[in-house]
């Protein structure tokens, strides 16, 4: 059959086959690594069972603290995060919550709830964001500011917070994030263990849809009921506890989520804090810290520690989902031809090959090619022009590989942490992270090539990110 | 191109099966989490009890009858509650149960994470064994924040080596954590000495030697003042910062002039220090040189100026007032920011 086609066209489509072939193999190679790495890291350093001993091991020695919360029209909710935030387990800290010129009643709602008054606070203009109309306290507690600005977007909240807090270390949540009580004495320990290196923290980020929620506060975990938010708790899993762990172990850790960091205020502002107008702000501003220290020649850590630490709410609709996924393939590719300089440049070692070489293949690279995979592999197959090896070889690194891959994840989560309290938990999760190669993973990947058609085309929307709120979450 | 069709195969058969095993193993878990719920309210029910009727046979008699595990991590948390004659009392049960030979086999075959927890239940058990197997730790332990919870046990036991020695034992890299600080704060008085010596080892890690200076400052008092003075010149801008903060505590007849002099040092913590610790001793003499430093590049200093002399009472503020009144400059802005902090009119 196939000497029917001219030679030019099987030679074209082979060639074709073999690039998308060796795409998918160097993404799961890329993912075997990761697995061997993370299993390592996690074998080496299990975590600390109960935070009461964290307390009493770190309470003396812990560093001040500043937690910023970006506030943008959170009326609903922002009045309990607070609380909550207010009622974490930690010597030394304080909670700067910034309205970035909410539309709604963030602001009255805040004032109401915590009696707050206007406050002068002298503070340094190291990093520029949109003016400030005004510092509030409250006289309930001394943990809190609010800063009142003009609305310019997250990253420009989170560098006026910067500018206002007063700790050397600061700590990015999202406002309707919910953080474990000892969230912050564990994100803290990688700065008490190596202070002098040690200049960003990420924590696991889970997902609480489905978990019973209470006073600000997860009081029963449960897997998310909507198949949706249940295959994010996979990919979750595959992407903090497998990714971010492995990269960490080897010091290339190129992602600190926004939705839960920790970062030495110096080095931050050294760098120009996050970078206004970003899609993927967090990821910047790793890479310019990366980038920062090697220039520098400074030794440095930035870490990941696999105990969660904060609860947020995965969407649990299709087009939300969809608007979320693009934002972040936009926020990765903008990332990486932004620092191009960096990959695979020696002078910034295994952040350029490891980092940049992780981005290429399975952000810039990947989504095209899979789904270019998805069209022509069984198109060449059925038309005659390549042989049933190609499909096979195709057809496992997408679906068996896939699975092997989510399923190893939940392995490492399982053997070592044993954050699913119970074992029908794990028979759920294990189908999930089946099935979800069949179906779930092509329709993210034309998410993401939507994505690179956005980035493309210079498209800068956010997107609205609607939320149901963790407060309401179903019980 | 088959065998990466049946690698894969391979494997992810590999993995479900692996999977498998462990939801099994997770469902007999489950079994044994429940029953093992029930041993430990029922040994903290004897805890309980023996508080009051002290009746030590009946509580050997429950040790014994629930898992090492569950007696040791009830047993732990339980005596952090309690002080004096009730622990101490409980404390012999346990040595005659033997569960710190069980917590000194954890520290030596547990992991990371076990062997910390057991190096600081040793410490709170206190049985005649613990300096022997904490000492081994220190000396041999592959991890340093297991060295270094075994040296804070040993100072809590008293039995700690030489400084010099139980540093070199922890090693460079765990000589960087902050739980050293911790180490130095748990230091007897009677050992300060060797907090002195090390402090002013010149070769020593300067992050170390700054946490020492700290730790004298605190708990040593007046009597290392001079100690501190000579230390402002040292080399190294860290350990200079340090000796400044500690002579804002403790004072010293000298203290204007090294504080003048440290203020014009173009390291800025050392800057920062000085005008810290002008204002906590008050020194209304320094602040000429203070409200210079209101003009620094750097905010920290400025701040820490503008503080300083604020804390000085009506002279300061008037001098603030002042430059808040001056043409605008940097040195007025700060100024006119630190006379506006706090509740707005």
């Amino acid at each position: 059959m196939i000497a029917d086609w001219s030679d030019e066209i099987v030679l074209a489509a082979t060639i074709l086959s073999w690039f998308i072939i060796a795409a998918g193999l160097a993404q799961t190679t890329i993912y075997l690594l990761q697995l061997v790495l993370a299993g390592y890291a996690l074998s080496k350093r299990p975590p600390v069972a109960r935070s009461a001993l964290l307390w009493q091991r770190y309470g003396e020695v812990a560093p001040p603290i500043a937690l910023l919360v970006p506030a943008y029209n959170e009326e609903v909710n922002v009045v309990e995060s607070v609380h909550s935030m207010l009622a974490l387990e930690y010597p030394n800290f304080e909670v700067i919550v910034v309205n970035d010129g909410s539309k709604d009643q963030t602001l009255q709602r805040l004032i109401e709830g915590f009696k707050l008054v206007k406050f002068h606070r002298p503070y340094e203009d190291a990093l520029a964001h949109q003016p400030i109309r005004g510092l509030y306290s409250s006289p309930m507690t001394e943990r809190l500011f609010v800063v009142d600005k003009e609305n310019g977007g997250k990253a420009d909240a989170q560098n006026a917070g910067i500018n206002v807090c007063r700790a050397p270390l600061f700590c990015v949540i999202d406002g309707d994030s919910i953080l474990e009580p000892d969230a912050l004495m564990r994100a803290a320990q990688p700065f008490i263990d190596d202070p002098e290196r040690t200049i960003a923290v990420g924590g696991t980020i889970r997902i609480a849809n489905g978990s019973k929620i209470e006073a600000g506060r997860v009081r029963e975990v449960h897997l998310p009921r909507r198949l949706l938010p249940l295959f994010q708790v996979v990919e979750y899993l595959r992407a903090f506890l497998m990714a971010r762990l492995a990269w960490s172990s080897v010091n290339t850790l190129m992602l600190v989520s926004g939705a839960f960091g920790m970062f030495r205020r110096a080095e931050v502002v050294a760098v120009g804090g996050f970078t206004k107008g970003s899609m993927g702000e967090d990821l910047d501003l790793v890479i310019k810290l990366h980038r920062h220290m090697r220039d520098k020649k400074r030794k440095y850590r930035v870490q990941f520690i696999p105990e969660p630490v904060c609860w947020t709410e995965a969407p649990e609709t299709l087009s939300v989902l969809a608007r979320q996924r693009t934002r972040w393939q936009r926020g990765a590719l903008e990332c990486f031809f932004r620092y191009r300089a960096m990959f695979l440049n020696p002078r910034y070692g295994r952040v350029g090959f490891l980092g940049f070489g992780h981005i290429f293949i399975v952000d810039v690279l990947g989504p095209v090619a899979e789904v270019l995979g998805y069209i022509l592999i069984p198109a060449f197959w059925l038309l005659g022009i390549l042989s049933a090896e190609y499909l096979l070889a195709f057809t496992s690194l997408i679906f068996t590989y896939g699975v092997c891959v989510s399923v190893c994840s939940l392995i490492l989560e399982e053997a070592e942490l044993q954050r699913f309290p119970r074992a029908r938990d794990l028979a759920v999760l294990t189908a999930a992270a089946v099935i979800e190669n069949f179906g779930y993973r092509q329709l993210n990947n034309f998410w993401r090539v939507k994505g690179w058609w956005q980035f493309l085309r210079g498209n800068q929307g956010w997107g609205e990110m609607t939320r149901t709120g963790l407060g309401a979450a179903k019980k | 191109m088959w065998y990466i069709w049946d690698l894969s195969i391979l494997l992810s058969a590999l993995s479900l099966l692996i999977m498998l095993f462990l939801i099994a193993r997770r469902l007999l878990r489950e079994r044994r989490d429940s029953a093992r719920a029930g041993q430990r309210r029922q040994l903290l029910t004897a805890l309980i009890a023996f508080t009051e009727d002290r009746d030590r046979q009946t509580l050997k008699t429950t040790i014994f009858s629930v898992p090492p595990g569950v007696a040791i991590e009830a047993g732990f948390e339980f005596i952090s509650l309690l002080r004096g004659e009730e622990r101490d009392d409980v404390l012999v049960a346990f040595n005659e149960c033997g569960l710190p030979a069980l917590v000194g086999r954890q520290l030596e075959r547990g992991n990371v994470a076990e062997r910390i927890h057991a190096a600081e239940m040793l410490a709170a058990l206190g049985s005649q064994n613990a300096t022997a197997s904490l000492l081994s730790a220190l000396d041999q332990d592959r991890s340093r924040e297991v060295r270094i919870a075994a040296a804070i046990a040993l100072c809590d036991l008293g039995s700690l080596p030489l400084l010099g020695v139980a540093l070199d034992k922890i090693g460079v890299a765990g000589q960087r954590s902050r739980r050293v600080i911790e180490l130095f704060r748990r230091f007897p008085r009677t050992r300060f000495n060797e907090l002195a010596i090390h402090a002013s080892r010149v070769d020593a890690v300067p992050f170390i030697r700054a946490a020492a200076i700290d730790a004298l400052a605190r708990a040593g008092g007046f009597g290392f003042a001079a100690f501190f003075a000579g230390l402002a010149g040292d080399a190294s801008p860290e350990v200079v910062a340090a000796a400044l903060r500690a002579l804002g505590l403790t004072g010293h007849a000298d203290a204007p002039a090294i504080l003048t002099s440290a203020m014009a040092n173009d390291d800025w913590d050392v800057r920062a220090a000085a005008a810290e610790s002008a204002g906590r001793l008050g020194l209304p003499e320094l602040a000429p040189p203070l409200s210079k430093l209101l003009d620094d590049e750097v905010w920290n200093v400025r701040y820490a100026a503008a503080n300083a002399l604020r804390s000085f009472g009506q002279p300061g503020e008037r001098l603030l007032r002042q430059i808040a009144d001056s043409e605008v400059s940097r040195s007025q802005r700060t100024a006119s920011l630190i006379l506006a902090e706090g509740p707005a009119a």
